[in-house]
Parts: structure tokens; C-alpha cells; sequence
């Protein structure tokens, strides 16, 4: 067992620690209020690799391989120090990339990555709760409801969909012109270009459907993985971008004749999110390093497993260490000049979307069970 | 105890202000949160029902009918009438309820230190509208940049001058702190007296050098504003000196006074900890997962169960704090936990909650997610949850509280 980064695991980390420090941290607040991310994120993030980097290099991309999610963890946890929306933006297209490029026909790859190579945006989204009407239209599907909210999908062109038709699991690309695009106004990750996605009766053809059957709960086990391996990543980075801030303030500010980060009380605040915050990451790394090792039935699961492991946490560990920031800064946690409060507006996105983890992970002990 | 029982008071209060809470304030909540802006006209509206600027130097008379003033050694209702009040306006919307009730702050110093001159004079400058047509509100100035836990480093000084005191100094974080037409502002009167030299003082909007300052965008409580205030050589009568100088305690006077608004201010929180509740048993009832009615898995109905517990748990520490000070019995202690423990709970459930509503609830301004940022200002003002929990620690261990 190896714990230390390779060399070019560790070159990536310091490349996008660089463009955070020096870009991404500098854009947040304003990102933040202005509920878009600068028009001068895609030229920089492109330039590093962003947007490309799951689209096949014969499509027009930058995908040489193996996809590594390794390695997609690892940028992750960085891009999450620096803005958790920018990040969702930087993110959103590996997803339906790399689901098309293994389970997609020639169709549904002409499409994406035509799009993609074009600058335009694809994103994911989940029925978690059953709640499309989806029936069957001679080879292909018809979906009636609403997808997302979900980050992206404001502007995207293409969504990858994980949905059940009756009892059947399906895995589809849709194509955002068949149905009534609306922006979203979310709460936190505001620089992520929300938007939800109303189809009446929409026809997806059956090009476009990437799976269906068991072999599209497979394949949704292992996007939600993916989904999931990089939501915990990037959820980390929040709460130690939360902890870097208070930890400043803390050494700083006086109270009673001391620095406040000399009381015991607020040690153990840090602390504990320090600890939650490095468990996180660990977690996140080995699910995605089981990501990139699932070969059949039993990894898939155990991967798919693990993500959804890491991603309890995370939502949990993020929440409260955000949560814990605002503490330390007080009555300037509270305003939004100082950056802990939208990092605790950040932080709820990584509980609530594509559903509730923990819901999940019952509902699959009880399908185990035959319930 | 009579939070018990049916106390027909208590109901009354209850059922009134619940139901201005449903018909007035929720119908607001959101555009004000997005405004960032004072819901002006409901609070005239609410002055009109009682709930006046002066509604804590009166006594509360308006909305009971009775003087409760008098007879120190009988028992009150005012602090678990403020209570239930409390809860019900903050059920509606915790920013609001501080748009209504914030120049109460103000008014529990003068009303508790103040001479008779003073509460005259305190209740005067707020009668009637402002230059807006706004009616008055008042704001309480302690908190400065440097200091907010730590009251005793106050830097605001008031230098004696002939028959005034010359205030400079700056302060933080002021509720009504822009609009409010009298303040009442806290200042060393001596520095080398250390703590025993803060004083407070009235000191009334249009006093030359008194400049507030800018507004403050927030997390949460957005209809209440918060602001900076400003003191440049400001100029105030020694007939403003809270108390006369003489027979004021300064700064242990200041601490009695937020000892008495913890239980209020716990019960607010418990207000928006109901809200989210009642919010999420209504989308439960209606909802499904994969076609099972939501309340049919644990994973939820548990849930709401917990909340449930916790919400009543911190319902009755508020109402024995509140309990114990109408009864005039040293209630330190229980009022922190009544505000420490309802922060606490307003948080848990607020966030649960969410995680359970999932995606539609990462919206701004989504009921639930507006509660959210709200709770949290429950755990830093009128001290934080480290000062409450400081406060509970030293009673354990018999060291003076506060
Ligand atoms: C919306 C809003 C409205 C407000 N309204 C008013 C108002 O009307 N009038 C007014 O005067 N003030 C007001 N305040 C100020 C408020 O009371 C202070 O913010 C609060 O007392 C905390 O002080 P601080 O922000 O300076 O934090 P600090 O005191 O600097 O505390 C920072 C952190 O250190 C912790 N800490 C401090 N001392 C200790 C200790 N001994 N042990 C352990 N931990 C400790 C605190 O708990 C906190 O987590 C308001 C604040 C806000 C945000």
C-alpha cells in the first residue's frame, strides 16, 4: 500500500492549487454575487485541461486511455479549496463524457462530443425519487417532468439521465432542445449556472438511450461513483478552505486577552473538522482509486460503495465545518464580507443533490434483502 | 408550571401572534430576504396590534392590558409572554420578528436603568413616523469591531465635558443600527477604571457626530438591518447618562440586561425550528420515494421523530427560564441553555431537514433553506454558544456566571 501521490498526481495537485490560489479565489466572492462564474474561467480552465479532459482525444478531446478518477480526486479536493461552483462548472462534463464513450452508439458520440469540442456544456441528473413519467416509444423513450435542479444545466446542451421506466433502469442523453430550459437561482454554488430542465413528451431515440435494463444499473452504479467520488473530493477542499479561513482569524483575534484560537472550545471546533476533512479525502481517493479498478459485478460494487460512502461523510463533514467556520469568525462569519458564510451556503449542494446518500445506501440494503 | 397547563394568557398571545405570523409575515418572508430590506409597513402594521418600539419600557402593558410594574415579589408574565410572542413572530420569519421586536434590545436598558425622565424621553423620540414615514426604531450600540464576547475591551470612550459626555468610537453589527431614531450607546465614561467605567447613554438620531454607517449584507436574518455606527466627537447631555451615573451598576447592568432577553431569544429559535418542521411533515405527507409514501420509511418518519424531541426539549428549557424570571428567580443558567440549546436545535433541524428535501431545496429563498441561513446568528448574538456554554460552566462550578 502506497499513500503518496505520483509524480504526476502531485503535478496536477500543484498546477490547480497554482490557478486557485492565484484565479479561482480571487473570482469566488464575486462569482458568488454576481451568480456566474467569470467569462475568463473557461479560456484559463480550458487551457489546464478542464472541460476536455473525459472527451476521447479521436472526438476532438484529450482522453489518451484509461480515464484516471484518481487523478480527478485529486484536482477535485484542490478546486474545492478554491470556489465550490466554479468547481461544479470545471467538473460537469466527465460524467457524460465518459458515459457515452463507453456505452454510447456512434449517434449519442457524434453528438456529445461534437457539442463539447464546441465549447458547450453537458451535465447529469438523477429522477431519484421516481418521480419522470417515463414510458417506452417503439425503440426509444418518451419523458414527461422536470430534471434538476442541477449545476450546468442553465446552459448545457446535453444531460445524462439515470431514470427508471416502470421497472426497467435506463441511462440516456438528452438533448436540452427538446425540452423548456429554465435558470436557477440556488442558494449556494452560484457560480454553477443552475438550471432545471422541464420535458413534455419528449422523444429520446433510441440512439440516444445508453442503457437500459441491468445493464443500465451497472452502468448508473459506476456514473454514480464517478459522481459521487468527486463530489466527496471536492467537498474536502470546502472544508479545508473553511478551516484555512477561520484558522487565520483565529490566530488573529483577541478576546479575552487572547487569541479566540487559544480556547480550548474552538480547538476542538477546528480539530474536529481538520480530522472529518482529511477522512474525507482519504475516503474519496480510495473510492476513486477502486474506480478505476472495477473490472466486474464485485468491484463495481464495492467502488459504487465506497463513493457513496464518502459521500455520507462529506455532506456531513462539510456541513459542520462550515458551519463551525462561521462560528469562529462570529459577527463577521455572519457577513458577507468575509468568505465563510458563502462556503456554508456552499457546503448544503453537496448533501441534497442527485438525492439523499443516506436514503440510498438503506434502499440498497433493501433491495439486497428482496424488500 | 404553567407552560403545562392551559394558560389562557399564554394561548392568547399564542393564537394571535400565530396566526399574524401565517396571514402577515410568511407572505413577505422571501422578498424581504431578497431585498435585504425592513418590512416597514408591517411593522406599523404591528405597532398598530401592540407590539410597539416601547412595548419592553411599557411594560408590555399594550399587549396585556396590565402594569405589571409594582410589586417586585410577584409573579410576572411579561418575560413568558416575550416568549411565546417570540416564537410565533420567528415561526413567520425570525428576520422579521427582530424588524419588530429589535428596538426592544434599546428599550430593556432604559426600561431597566433608565429614571422616569429618561423612559419619557426615550419613548418620546420614537413616537410618531420618521423622515421616510417609517415609524421609529430604536438600536442598541455595545458591540465594536474589536470587541463582541469580551465586553470589557469596549474602546468607545465618553469623555466628561462640562455638562456633557464627547463620545468617539466605532461600532459593529448594529441591528437598526442605520435607520434608528435613538440609540442607546454603551462608552467608558473613565478607561482607567477599566470595565466598572461603561456606561450607556440615549442619544438620539441627528445628535451632531453621531454618523451610521454602512449596511450589512448577511447569511440570514435579512429584513432585520445591520449596521455600523459611528461616534466623531458626538456631544451628549449627562441627562442622557443611563440611570444618572449614580445608581447604574455600567457593565454588570448591561449583562443583567442580556440575561433577561436569552430566553427570547431562544424561543425565536425555536420558532424557526418549528417552521422547518411543520414545513417538512406537509411535503412528507404528500410526497413519495419510488412509489411509497415517504412517511412509511423510517428514514424519514425517525427522523421527524428526533426533531420532534428536540424541538420540545428546547421549548421547555425556554419556557423554564422564562418561568423563572417572571417568578424573580436568578435564572442565569437556564436562560443560556434556553438560547444555547435552541440555537442548537434550530440548526440541527434546519439542516436535516434540507438533506431530506433534497434538490428542490437547494433553491435561494426556499422556505427551508431561508430558515437555514436564518438559524445560524441564533448561535453568535447576544452571545455566542461558547459565551452561553462559558456561562453554564462557571454556574456548575459556583464561579459568578457572568
Ligand atoms: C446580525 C447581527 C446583529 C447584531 N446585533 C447587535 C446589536 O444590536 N447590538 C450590539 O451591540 N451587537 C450586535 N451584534 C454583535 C454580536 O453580539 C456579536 O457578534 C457577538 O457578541 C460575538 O462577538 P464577535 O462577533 O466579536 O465574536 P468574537 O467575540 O470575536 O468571537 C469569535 C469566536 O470566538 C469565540 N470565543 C470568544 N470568547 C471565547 C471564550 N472565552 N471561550 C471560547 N470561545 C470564545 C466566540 O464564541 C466565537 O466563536 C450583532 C451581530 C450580528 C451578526
Amino acid at each position: 500500500m502506497d499513500f503518496a501521490l505520483d509524480d504526476e498526481q502531485t503535478l496536477i495537485a500543484q498546477t490547480v492549487r497554482r490557478f486557485v490560489d492565484k484565479d479561482v479565489r480571487a473570482w469566488a466572492a464575486d462569482a458568488d454575487r454576481a451568480g456566474a462564474a467569470p467569462p475568463r474561467l473557461t479560456a484559463v480552465a480550458g487551457d489546464l485541461g478542464f472541460f476536455l479532459d473525459a472527451v476521447p482525444e479521436a472526438s476532438g478531446g484529450m482522453l489518451d486511455g484509461p480515464y484516471s478518477h484518481l487523478r480527478r480526486a485529486v484536482r477535485g479536493h484542490e478546486l474545492g479549496r478554491g470556489c465550490a461552483g466554479m468547481a461544479a462548472l470545471l467538473e460537469t462534463n466527465v460524467e457524460p463524457a465518459l458515459a457515452v464513450g463507453r456505452w454510447g452508439s456512434a449517434a449519442a458520440a457524434e453528438a456529445l462530443f461534437g457539442s463539447l469540442s464546441a465549447g458547450g456544456l453537458a451535465t447529469t441528473a438523477r429522477d431519484s425519487r421516481g418521480t419522470l413519467d417515463i414510458s417506452r416509444d417503439a425503440d426509444g423513450l418518451r419523458v414527461t417532468g422536470k430534471l434538476g435542479p442541477v449545476p450546468a444545466l442553465g446552459t448545457a446542451r446535453h444531460v445524462l439521465l439515470m431514470a427508471r421506466c416502470g421497472d426497467e433502469p435506463v441511462l440516456a442523453l438528452i438533448d436540452t432542445a427538446g425540452g423548456r430550459r429554465a435558470p436557477f437561482v440556488p442558494s449556494g454554488w452560484r457560480a454553477a449556472a443552475w438550471g432545471t430542465l422541464t420535458l413534455e413528451a419528449a422523444s429520446v431515440p433510441a440512439a440516444m438511450i445508453l442503457a437500459r435494463g441491468p445493464a443500465a444499473a451497472d452502468a448508473t452504479a459506476e456514473v454514480l461513483t464517478w459522481y459521487k467520488v468527486s463530489l466527496a473530493a471536492r467537498a474536502a477542499g470546502v472544508a479545508v478552505s473553511a478551516m484555512e479561513h477561520a484558522r487565520k482569524y483565529a490566530d488573529e483575534r483577541v478576546q479575552f486577552g487572547r487569541p479566540i484560537g487559544h480556547f480550548e472550545s474552538l480547538i476542538r471546533l477546528r480539530d474536529d473538522a481538520d480530522t472529518g476533512a482529511a477522512a474525507v479525502r482519504l475516503m474519496a481517493l480510495h473510492a476513486a482509486w477502486q474506480a478505476d479498478r472495477v473490472k466486474d459485478d464485485s468491484t463495481r460494487a464495492a467502488a459504487h460503495d465506497a463513493a457513496s460512502r464518502a459521500r455520507v461523510m462529506a455532506g456531513d463533514v462539510v456541513d459542520r465545518a462550515t458551519v463551525d467556520a462561521v462560528q469562529i469568525l462570529g459577527g463577521y462569519g455572519f457577513v458577507n464580507d468575509y468568505p465563510v458564510e458563502k462556503l456554508m451556503r456552499d457546503a448544503r449542494a453537496f448533501a441534497q443533490l442527485l438525492g439523499d446518500e443516506r436514503f440510498d445506501r438503506i434502499l440498497a440494503v433493501r433491495a439486497q434483502q428482496g424488500a | 408550571m404553567d407552560i403545562f397547563h392551559n394558560n389562557p394568557m399564554l394561548a392568547g398571545v399564542r393564537q394571535m401572534l400565530g396566526a399574524f405570523a401565517k396571514q402577515q409575515i410568511r407572505p413577505i418572508a422571501d422578498q424581504h430576504d431578497r431585498d435585504e430590506s425592513m418590512p416597514w409597513d408591517l411593522m406599523k402594521m404591528a405597532q398598530g396590534f401592540g407590539m410597539t418600539q416601547t412595548a419592553v419600557v411599557d411594560g408590555r402593558k399594550a399587549l396585556t392590558g396590565k402594569d405589571e410594574e409594582g410589586d417586585a415579589a410577584k409573579p410576572k408574565s411579561q418575560a413568558r409572554i416575550g416568549c411565546a410572542g417570540s416564537e410565533e413572530l420567528a415561526y413567520g420569519c425570525a428576520g422579521i420578528c427582530l424588524a419588530i421586536g429589535g428596538s426592544g434590545l434599546a428599550a430593556s436598558p432604559v426600561a431597566r436603568m433608565g429614571t422616569e425622565e429618561q423612559q419619557q424621553e426615550f419613548r418620546r423620540l420614537l413616537k410618531g413616523d420618521d423622515d421616510h414615514g417609517h415609524i421609529k426604531v430604536a438600536a442598541m450600540a455595545l458591540s465594536e469591531p474589536s470587541t463582541g464576547s469580551d465586553i470589557s475591551g469596549l474602546s468607545t470612550v465618553a469623555r466628561p465635558d462640562g455638562d456633557h459626555f464627547v463620545i468617539n468610537g466605532h461600532k459593529q453589527w448594529i441591528t437598526n443600527g442605520a435607520s434608528a431614531s435613538v440609540y442607546v450607546v454603551w462608552a467608558n465614561t473613565d478607561p482607567s477604571a477599566g470595565r466598572a467605567g461603561v456606561r450607556g447613554f440615549i442619544v438620539a438620531r441627528g445628535t451632531p457626530g453621531l454618523v451610521p454607517g454602512r449596511k450589512e449584507t448577511k447569511l440570514g436574518i435579512r429584513a432585520s438591518e445591520t449596521a455600523q455606527v459611528h461616534f466623531e466627537d458626538c456631544r451628549v447631555h449627562k441627562d442622557m447618562l443611563l440611570g444618572g451615573g449614580a445608581t447604574s451598576e455600567g457593565l454588570s447592568d448591561t449583562k443583567k440586561m442580556l440575561d433577561s432577553t436569552r430566553p427570547m431569544v431562544g424561543a425565536q429559535a425555536v420558532g424557526i425550528a418549528r417552521a422547518a418542521f411543520d414545513y417538512l411533515v406537509e411535503r412528507v405527507q404528500g410526497g413519495t420515494m419510488q412509489g411509497t409514501p415517504l412517511a412509511h420509511h423510517q428514514r424519514v418518519a425517525f427522523e421527524l421523530a428526533e426533531m420532534e424531541m428536540e424541538i420540545q426539549a428546547a421549548r421547555a428549557l425556554v419556557h423554564k427560564a422564562a418561568w423563572m424570571a417572571d417568578h424573580n428567580m436568578d435564572n442565569v443558567r437556564m436562560a443560556s441553555m434556553a438560547k444555547a440549546y435552541g440555537a442548537k436545535v434550530a440548526q440541527d433541524v434546519t439542516s436535516r431537514a434540507l438533506t431530506l428535501l433534497g434538490e428542490e431545496a437547494l433553491e435561494s429563498g426556499h422556505p427551508v433553506e431561508k430558515w437555514y441561513r436564518d438559524a445560524k446568528i441564533y448561535d453568535i448574538f447576544e452571545g455566542t454558544g461558547q459565551i452561553q456554554r462559558r456561562i453554564i460552566a462557571r454556574s456548575i462550578f459556583g464561579v459568578n456566571p457572568t
